[in-house]
């Protein structure tokens, strides 16, 4: 009586892997000959989706034996991050072509998951790119990425209160609180809301590009690369910090920039409740859109300010696109991404969705700038961005600095050095792991 | 059945197969989706490996991990906050479920209504609920503040950005969230409790709150200890609202042990670290669950036993 019971789970269990085996090469045989080979892309989310899927339509039209298979992760930065590496990781071949973070590539260098692309990216072709973007892409002499698109910090402003106490934008630091505070003053009465400043000093990779600004402009750096040592308790270092602590957070800002990322922090600003806004290139398009912004039309973009004869500091971001190792299509995959980053799309990420251009050449395009007019003051501040640490270990790293900044700012009466002292010493356990991987 | 000595003897054994063969699909299911990974991970903990640093090699290090895990400070405080969010949601959890079951016992109109009304922010995924703490807590269009300060705008607190705050935060956010859960449980211990020893006391003189202390309370028990031994355990493993909420900021206050794991194991890429952080975690809910069965399940059994 029980050979059928026990069949039943046998067959069952048959079955499963039956459905299992079937749907792993029905997936096989549904790329056939005729087929158009698929270049599967894994893609964050977009800012504008409408410009993505017209330069996609535009690809398959011009290229019709190919075809675009697009995997859309989070819109974070970071959660981009670990789905991707996840993939990556587990050797997945259905990955052809993505994006990378500029601060990721010695990280897919040394795990090999972004190909070398030295045959393809000839010098000739490079020389069209802003050079700040290209050497975040090279890891060891080999190039990995070809950059998309570039950001660095600026410094927005409300034009018409500055207009209105006389003030210029701030060449420093302390030009800038002493603006702000006059400008609070005044209108403390009409505007109980308006703050000073407003930034992203979350707990998150944003914190460390901010940080790095406020550093680099007080004559600090983060990690001394040619030594691989940290370099948080520096004199400078801690000056800029103990900048932020005691004069800005609290006196001329909101303790809620310690909850904000970019989009909360350009919220505040784009309401009309801070004076000064440190951002990435996209937030002009959106504080001077009348739809998403109480203040379009009064914002101005400038350099972030230095400090006494140091000038400011933008963190460079942006992102390059790679392919996979493991991709079976490298030479399609190629050919997406001379496509994406070609004069022409990249003049039509410009002109569609406000996006800073990598070359060079667009930068003196006279429609773009009639459209992008704060381009020709940021041009400069977009080719010579200062990049973040650069190491295979730069998540970890940057895990560190978050806690030390964080740390820093969350408890105002933190003592600064033996903290820093720590962090340095946890990062350069991380740096001296990598130094048996120099060459 | 009443067969003689022998066929029984061939029937049990005949039993027993029939009982392996009804269990070994479910058996081999747990082996595989539960068995497995944890071994997965077990595995990992003992090795070192480090994406961004291919020249390690994936080579076996024994407890090294575990080693530096000892030493690593940032680890020390992820679980002492681990362990004070533990304790004090539990406790909230449970005495707050307590209540809950308690009125949901009584009868009244509505009470059905009442019921899984009391069950939404349970069924509410977390990840939403926890979205929709942060949005309350938002220091320019929260209803927290709205609630406090009305139209005083300029007086709005930024609540997350204040380390003590953002924890007590958290640990509100989980207490709403299933302490109906546990007064789920309890409820279902207060139900089994017979009406007559209610009316015994009553015709003894007993207050409503001598009935509860010394009827209701001790014939809970059992309950309680149940949901006590769900919650810690759940507790533990605490990391979505975290995630969504603060990220583990500011100033790492409410960095628990799951998302420094994960952190430690998703950015970072240290697999044998990472795999450390997650098998200590296992580890400890796995002792606290011993625990809870030798003391709990002892007294289960010892009133079964009576």
């Amino acid at each position: 009586m029980w050979c059928p019971v026990k069949a039943v789970p046998i067959l069952g269990a048959l079955a499963i892997c039956a459905s299992l085996v079937c749907h792993a090469t029905g997936d096989e045989t549904a790329t056939g000959a005729s087929a158009p080979t698929v270049i599967r892309f894994v893609s964050w989310k977009p800012d504008y989706p409408r410009a993505w899927d017209e330069a996609i339509r535009i690809f398959t039209e011009r290229h019709p034996h190919l075809r675009i298979e697009r995997e859309i992760a989070p819109h974070s930065s970071t959660a981009y991050h670990d789905l991707l590496t996840q993939k990556l990781k587990n050797r997945d071949p259905s990955v052809d072509v993505f994006f990378m973070d500029v601060i990721w590539v010695p990280e897919f260098a040394a795990a090999g998951w972004a190909r070398p692309l030295n045959d393809r990216f000839t010098e000739a072709s490079q020389e069209a790119f802003l050079p700040s973007t290209l050497e975040v892409g090279r890891y060891h002499g080999h190039l990995y990425g070809v950059p998309s698109r570039i950001d660095a910090g600026l410094l927005y402003y409300r034009v018409d209160l500055l207009r209105k106490y006389g003030f210029e934008p701030p060449g420093t630091w302390n030009e800038l609180v002493h603006q702000a505070t006059t400008i609070l003053d005044g209108e403390r009465a009409a505007t109980p809301t308006l703050r000073g400043y407003s930034a992203q000093f979350k707990q998150y990779e944003g914190l460390v590009c901010n940080m790095l600004e406020f550093i680099g402009s007080h004559g600090g750096i983060l990690i001394d690369e040619d030594r691989g040592a940290a370099r948080l308790s520096d004199e400078r270092t801690l000056a800029a910090i103990e900048f932020v602590r005691a004069r800005l957070l609290g006196p001329l800002a909101s303790r809620a920039l310690l909850t904000y990322q970019e989009p909360e922090s350009l919220a505040a600003f784009a309401r009309g409740n801070a004076v000064f806004h440190r951002n990435w290139p996209y937030a002009w398009e959106i504080a001077n859109n009348p739809d998403r912004s109480s203040i379009a039309g009064r914002v101005g973009a400038a350099p972030l300010p230095g400090s006494d004869g140091i000038p400011g500091v933008a963190t460079l971001g942006g992102w390059l696109l790679g392919i996979s190792s493991l991709s079976r299509h490298a030479d399609e995959a190629w050919e997406f991404i001379s496509f994406l980053t070609g004069h022409d799309m990249q003049r039509f990420f410009a002109r569609e969705a406000g996006i800073a251009p990598s070359r060079t050449v667009l930068y003196a395009d006279p429609e773009l700038l009639t459209a992008n007019p704060q381009w020709r003051s940021q041009a400069a501040v977009l080719h010579s961005a200062t990049p973040r640490p650069r190491s295979p270990v730069y998540p970890a790293l940057s895990h560190i600095m978050q806690r030390f900044f964080s740390r820093a700012l969350a408890y105002p009466g933190l003592d600064l050095e033996p903290e820093a002292r720590r962090a340095e010493r946890e990062m350069n356990r991380l740096l001296d792991l990598t130094r048996s991987e120099a060459p | 059945m009443n067969g003689t000595a022998p066929a029984s003897a061939t029937a049990l054994r005949r039993d027993r197969l029939a009982a392996w063969v009804m269990v070994v699909p479910a058996l081999l299911l747990t082996l595989a989706f539960a068995l497995y990974p944890v071994a997965q991970s077990l595995m990992s903990s003992l090795r070192r490996r480090f994406l961004g640093v291919p020249a390690l090699g994936d080579t076996f290090v024994g407890l090294e991990n575990f080693r530096l895990l000892a030493q690593d400070p940032v680890a020390h405080d992820a679980f002492a906050r681990t362990l004070g969010f533990v304790l004090l949601s539990t406790v909230l959890e449970v005495a707050l479920g307590v209540a809950i079951a308690l009125v949901l016992h009584e009868q009244f109109r509505g009470r059905g209504w009442v019921r899984a009304a009391a069950l939404i922010p349970w069924a509410i995924p977390t990840v939403v609920a926890s979205q929709m703490w942060r949005y309350i807590f938002n220091d320019q269009y929260g209803f927290a503040n709205l609630l406090l300060y009305r139209d005083q705008v300029a007086r709005y607190e930024p609540w997350l950005a204040s380390p003590a705050w953002a924890f007590a935060i958290i640990i509100f956010a989980d207490v709403w969230k299933t302490a109906s859960f546990a007064g789920l449980l309890v409820l279902a211990g207060l139900q089994v409790i017979p009406d007559e020893l209610y009316d015994a006391a009553k015709i003894d003189g007993a207050s409503a709150w001598q009935r509860f202390w010394h009827i209701t309370l001790p014939l809970l028990k059992p309950a309680l200890l149940l949901a006590l031994l769900f919650r810690t355990m759940d507790a533990f493993r605490v990391f979505d609202l975290v995630f969504v909420m603060t990220q583990g900021g500011p100033g790492d206050a409410t960095q628990v042990l799951q998302f420094y794991g994960y952190k430690t194991l998703f950015t970072e890429g240290r697999m044998g670290y990472g795999a450390a952080i997650s098998v200590s975690v296992f580890a400890a809910i796995f002792a606290l669950s011993l625990i809870y069965i030798r003391t709990v399940g002892s007294r289960l059994l010892g009133r079964e036993d009576r």
